[in-house]
């Protein structure tokens, strides 16, 4: 009805249109999208052109097996018009599912790496390999890159538009290297973790080193070779006071010269005098397999902590030394 | 289930005061009538009963089965020994039963089968991996402590060595040792107790040294031990040296044959935990600083012979450890570890099956369970999966209904 008025209008001479500018008329507020137009400018309805209806959104024009990196080929805000997929996201009113992507400001909040899917990245390298040179024949295993080629480094570069090309976060090294990769015996291999404290990962045996203290990437570098040939050479040397280590400090559990140790001979000592066997030493009783298997369970107790396993095998142990039944 | 436990929870309160004036009242020949009126009881009885009350005789066959102790033996073997919720539970039935379990099975075999040359044994009870607190520790103990008493040893039990470590009021300088402390008020009531449980060793047993209480008085060779007993109790101020002469002279002595000792200790964590305790100027005694501790663990090591030691460990009561410890090393420490090295870890577990219908067939005999569903399967299995078979849980769960 509107529609069918709208060219009536437009046949009407100018100036019976400006009389109806001036009236009340309900129907230029029924129009959609024709705000009226304000009294102090005089463009004629007519000369402005039409606006137009929304279009059907990409979405439905793409092919399954269309080329994506050109929809996305740089970081851009996610545009709902433009990627196909059915995606919702936002928290759903009672008895209601989340928004529909359609307007939705959460997916635009988020990033979004649709620039970088598989193919996109594939493409990427393929356009890199110009400019790299062909990975070493010989290293075709892990083993291999570990034996040659022990310490690994991480450094990371920044590109960025802007007016400086420095990134102060640009000089910070990484440096990582396996513990059995290095000669060290027992002693140097616990003084070096207790040195490093908290950079060395007990399930990994990595040591990780991250220096940033310098102002270049180079300097960074050479004060982390530096740190990790010191480290070396310090660990393997003894100082006089490390002969004070004591039980508290020491890292896991050594049996000989323990208490537990003492309790046991002491106790073992006693039965053999009640059943007057007194020519039986210490070093003997040390030496039987009943002694050997309570030292194993005692030792995993206290490493391992308790559990039914170690109990129970302590437990039997500590039956056979006694004489239980 | 928990609208009805509520409700059921006030129904019991208005019931409780005439339901166990009943059970008080009546004999329990008279309470057997009433159940006989009812349906037959015969099978659950014999299930979760036995007739076998002498703790010697008990094997593998009555695993499970409740076994009657007679409450006149309770009153001397146990003045302090047991759980507030089992007396409270004694108290109700008139009677005392007492569930007979694998893990005191196992102690009551190696404590048979001592050898008294050797030096004495340390059987520590601790919970097993899957239950915490509540699994029955110090029960068994006291089943342990029944059959020692039975077969005629010296009893030395300490009901909760925890108390012995925290809130006390007054603490003295001790006499004997200007760096101890004394504890006069727990020393004299133990030595109360220990008295009423070996009233008739103390008159036997000589001490071999002589000691001097004060400038005044002093006790002679020879006299008995009975006195040194008195004399803590009279005089409260060396309650804690009375305390430290006993437990020496019963170690000495136990090594020369004359009894058996059972060293019985509940909570021994406490030993070689921290105190709450402060000195005046308001800082921490540690553990070894009291005179009591100090000769509790000297009894607790294992260079005497002729008894054994048996001891439990507890998370309840004890002093800055996490609620969730429950393993030995984690309760005991490494100082206690060391030194009750080696030692016989026996776990102690929630109910088997076979365990549990027998805890509420005693239930169900003795009216505990007044809920009409508690007979029926499926209230068993509820039962099984609220407390997971705890019997610590069960009994409380069962208080209710």
């Amino acid at each position: 009805m509107a529609a069918a008025s709208l060219p009536a209008w437009r046949r009407l001479q100018p100036g019976a249109r400006t009389l109806r500018a001036f009236s009340t008329a309900a129907s230029p507020t029924t129009l959609p999208g024709n705000p009226r137009p304000s009294t102090t400018e005089r463009t004629s309805r007519f000369d402005r052109p039409p606006r137009r209806k929304a279009l059907p959104p990409r979405t439905e024009k793409m092919a399954v097996d269309q080329d994506w990196p050109s929809v996305y080929p740089v970081a851009a805000p996610f545009k709902p018009s433009a990627v196909p997929l059915p995606v919702r996201m936002g928290y759903p009113v009672k008895m209601g599912v989340p928004m529909a992507k359609e307007g939705n400001l959460e997916l635009l909040k988020i990033p979004n790496f649709l620039h970088l899917t598989p193919v996109a990245i594939k493409k990427h390298c393929e356009a890199l390999k110009d400019f790299c040179t062909e990975w070493p024949a010989a290293l075709d295993s892990d083993e291999k890159c570990e034996k040659h080629f022990p310490i690994e480094i991480d450094t990371a570069d920044y590109v960025s538009a802007g007016p400086s090309i420095r990134n102060p976060k640009a000089r910070v090294v990484t440096l990582r290297v396996k513990l059995s990769s290095l000669n060290l015996d027992d002693h140097a291999k616990k003084k070096l973790i207790k040195l490093v404290g908290e950079r060395y990962c007990k399930t990994t045996d990595v040591l990780t080193i991250k220096t940033d203290r310098c102002p270049l990437k180079r300097q960074n570098y050479d004060y982390a070779m530096y740190l990790l040939t010191v480290l070396y050479h310090e660990s393997w040397k003894t100082e006089d006071w490390e002969k004070n280590k004591t039980e508290a400090d020491m890292e896991e559990y050594i049996w000989t010269n323990s208490s537990s140790e003492k309790n046991i001979l002491e106790t073992l000592l006693q039965i053999k005098a009640a059943e007057k066997n007194l020519e039986v030493t210490k070093e003997e009783l040390l030496g039987t397999k009943e002694i050997e298997d309570y030292k194993k369970c005692v030792v995993s107790l206290k490493n391992e902590g308790d559990s039914e396993n170690t109990l129970s095998q302590y437990k039997d142990s500590v039956k056979r030394l006694l004489n239980l039944t | 289930m928990l609208k009805g436990v509520t409700r059921l929870v006030s129904r019991v309160h208005k019931l409780d005061p005439g339901h166990f004036l009943r059970l008080g009242t009546q004999a329990p020949q008279s309470l057997a009538a009433h159940l006989d009126n009812q349906v037959s009881f015969e099978s659950p009885r014999a299930i979760s009963c036995t007739s076998e009350n002498d703790p010697a005789k008990h094997e593998e066959k009555h695993e499970g089965q409740h076994y009657n102790l007679p409450l006149q033996d309770m009153k001397t073997i146990f003045p302090h020994g047991l759980p507030p919720r089992y007396a409270m539970q004694m108290k109700t039935f008139n009677e005392a039963c007492l569930m007979v379990r694998k893990p005191a099975l196992e102690l009551l075999h190696y404590l048979k089968n001592t050898n008294f040359a050797h030096p004495a044994v340390r059987y520590v009870l601790s919970s097993a991996l899957d239950g915490e607190k509540g699994t029955g520790k110090t029960l068994s103990l006291c089943h342990i402590i029944h059959f020692c008493a039975k077969q005629d040893w010296l009893i030395l039990h300490i009901p909760d060595a925890h108390l012995w470590v925290k809130d006390c009021r007054d603490l003295l300088q001790s006499s004997y040792n200007k760096q101890r402390f004394d504890q006069p008020l727990e020393a004299s009531v133990w030595l109360k107790n220990f008295k009423t449980t070996n009233e008739r060793f103390l008159n036997q047993i000589k001490i071999q040294e002589k000691y001097v209480w004060n400038k005044r008085e002093s006790i002679e060779k020879g006299s008995s031990l009975g006195e040194v007993v008195e004399q803590g109790i009279t005089r409260v101020r060396n309650a804690t040296d009375a305390v430290g002469i006993v437990l020496k002279e019963l170690k000495r002595q136990s090594s020369l044959g004359i009894f058996h000792l059972l060293v019985a200790v509940d909570g021994v964590n406490a030993l070689w935990g921290r105190t709450t305790l402060k000195r005046e100027d308001k800082s921490p005694i540690a553990a070894e600083e009291l005179a009591l501790i100090h000769n509790l663990r000297k009894m607790v090591k294992n260079d005497w012979n002729g008894g054994a030691i048996v001891m439990t460990l507890s998370q309840t009561g004890s002093l800055f450890k996490p609620r969730k410890a429950y393993l030995p090393q984690e309760l005991l420490g490494k100082e206690g570890f060391d030194a009750l090295d080696p030692f016989i870890p026996i776990l102690v577990g929630n109910y088997n099956p076979k365990e549990f219908e027998s805890c509420i067939q005693y239930y169900l005999e003795n009216s505990w369970l007044q809920h009409e569903k508690a007979h029926t399967e499926e209230g068993k299995k509820e039962l099984l999966f609220l407390s997971n078979g705890n019997p610590g849980q069960l009994e409380r769960l069962c208080a209710y209904l």
